[in-house]
């Protein structure tokens, strides 16, 4: 093919090679801050984005209703059931409430890690290619979204912003194989155990949750929530429950496979926790920003 | 009217595709099935070897840089891959008997070559742990085959769009 590499072109396609791999090199480091263009091209390709969805999450809607009628007369059985107990679960809830707000203002605690302030937002794309499980919202930091900011559905926690502009996020899911994106967690049970949540089977669909105490009994069927101390989340979001206990690779601490409560396939509407507690920079891994630049 | 179809059919492909992108990973029997639409890439092939290279580079280059930043967050590796695919779809079309079912073949043969591409640099830069049997099985044949799917329904399309425009074509290749 001689007309088709002159020297020219040759050297044309080299720089471009070259330009390529610097590129690629520079933005595949994990960058807090997104730079001026791309904010702009975020900006603006979210706004077309958005258009887009509306009439598309209108009708997976339709749909969901459809099937949620079709199912109506099993789950209306099922529900009635449930009611009775409900009542009861009701008071005993009602009770604790008020007893645990009395005992706080007893003890002058006013705030608590486990209180935020839930923004909602639509999912207007998830990462076409799915490499990364990545899903796009339509709030940005002008509706007070930052980085590190939980990210959940009304069944569980989901994920962490990665990137915020003005008025699109990038969230993360926890599914993600990224072996720095770490929560920390705490099964409950009598005595709270604490735990990270750090990394994700992909055969299994199941999260590991890892550093957990070897002297510690965990049952299967424990619910794991985050723990809040990881310093950007806020507490008490569900997870998921532990599948299966089992030793760690090094043998010195307990690793358990942890179901996710949230449903990753069809994602429409989610939440997105501002913790009221004032956040620690840094990812919520129980790390500030200067004690991960050291170690 | 080509000048300005084409343009609006890669915005309104490249909005559709994450929406596709929504509904998948479809679940079937307790297995995860990841469907990756491709719309876009397979309409600038047909673009590239139907009606021009030249626009075909140029939207590539546009498109994919917009994929990169906006989805994958890593700049280069869709605004490389899009106009290299439709390079290599130019140069080897000239070399194949050029009816619609071969476009079509080419087509998803680039695709194929496109996705075992990205798994190889995701796997190298450890995005994805996923063996290779897993790619193959969970990711490599439901893309393909949907996106076959895609291309038989629109395809035809997208071929008349590009050849009835362009009559100086039309008569060189003798397709109608």
């Amino acid at each position: 093919m001689p007309q088709f590499l002159t020297n020219k072109r040759l050297i044309l396609l080299l720089i471009g090679v070259i330009l390529l791999v610097a590129l690629i090199s520079l933005t595949l480091r994990d960058r807090g801050q997104v730079s001026l263009p791309e904010q702009i091209v975020k900006e603006a390709v979210g706004a077309g984005q958005s258009v887009f969805s509306r009439p598309a999450h209108f009708v997976t809607g339709v749909f969901d209703n459809i099937d949620s009628l079709i199912n109506t007369f099993e789950e209306n059985r099922l529900l009635k059931a449930r009611l009775e107990e409900f009542a009861g679960v009701q008071a005993e809830v009602t009770d604790l409430r008020s007893e645990n707000g009395e005992l706080q203002e007893l003890l002058d605690k006013e705030e608590s890690l486990r209180e935020y302030n839930p923004i909602q937002a639509v999912v207007i794309a998830r990462n076409p290619d799915q490499w990364e499980e990545k899903i796009i919202l339509n709030r940005g930091t002008s509706h007070g979204i930052q980085e590190n900011m939980a990210v959940m559905t009304a069944r569980g926690l989901i994920g962490k912003v990665t990137i915020a502009t003005p008025t699109t996020s990038t969230v993360e899911l926890v599914t993600t194989q990224n072996p720095n994106y770490r929560v920390s967690a705490m099964v409950l049970g009598e005595d709270d155990v604490f735990g990270l949540i750090e990394g994700y089977d992909a055969e299994r669909r199941e999260l590991l949750l890892k550093r957990v105490d070897f002297s510690v009994d965990l049952q299967e069927g424990d619910q794991v929530v985050s723990s809040g101390l990881g310093g950007i989340f806020p507490k008490g979001i569900i997870i998921g429950e532990i599948t299966e206990v089992t030793i760690d690779e090094f043998g010195l601490t307990k690793l358990a496979y942890v179901k996710p409560a949230a449903d990753f396939s069809m994602l429409n509407h989610v939440i997105i926790a501002d913790r009221l507690m004032p956040e620690v920079d840094g990812e919520d891994n129980g790390l500030t920003a200067e004690e991960d630049e050291e170690s | 009217m080509i000048r300005f179809l084409v343009p609006i059919v890669c915005l309104v492909l490249f909005f559709v595709e994450p929406i596709f992108g929504l509904f998948s990973p479809l679940s079937i029997g307790g297995s995860l099935y990841y469907i990756v639409p491709r719309f876009l890439i397979l309409f600038l092939i047909f673009l590239s070897v139907f009606y021009e290279l030249r626009h075909a580079l140029f939207y590539g280059l546009f498109f994919g840089l917009l994929y990169d930043v906006f989805y994958i967050d890593i700049i280069g590796l869709y605004s490389f891959l899009y106009p290299a695919v439709c390079l290599i779809a130019a140069y080897v079309f000239k070399k194949i008997p050029q009816n619609l079912l071969s476009a079509t073949l080419l087509a998803l043969g680039l695709l194929l070559v496109m996705e075992v591409a990205l798994y190889l640099f995701f796997l190298l830069i450890g995005l994805t742990a996923a063996p290779a049997g897993t790619f193959l099985t969970a990711r490599l044949w439901p893309t393909l085959i949907a996106n076959s799917l895609y291309l038989v329904l629109v395809g035809w399309v997208f071929r008349s769009m590009m050849v009835t425009q362009d009559p100086q074509r039309d008569n060189r290749l003798g397709l109608y």
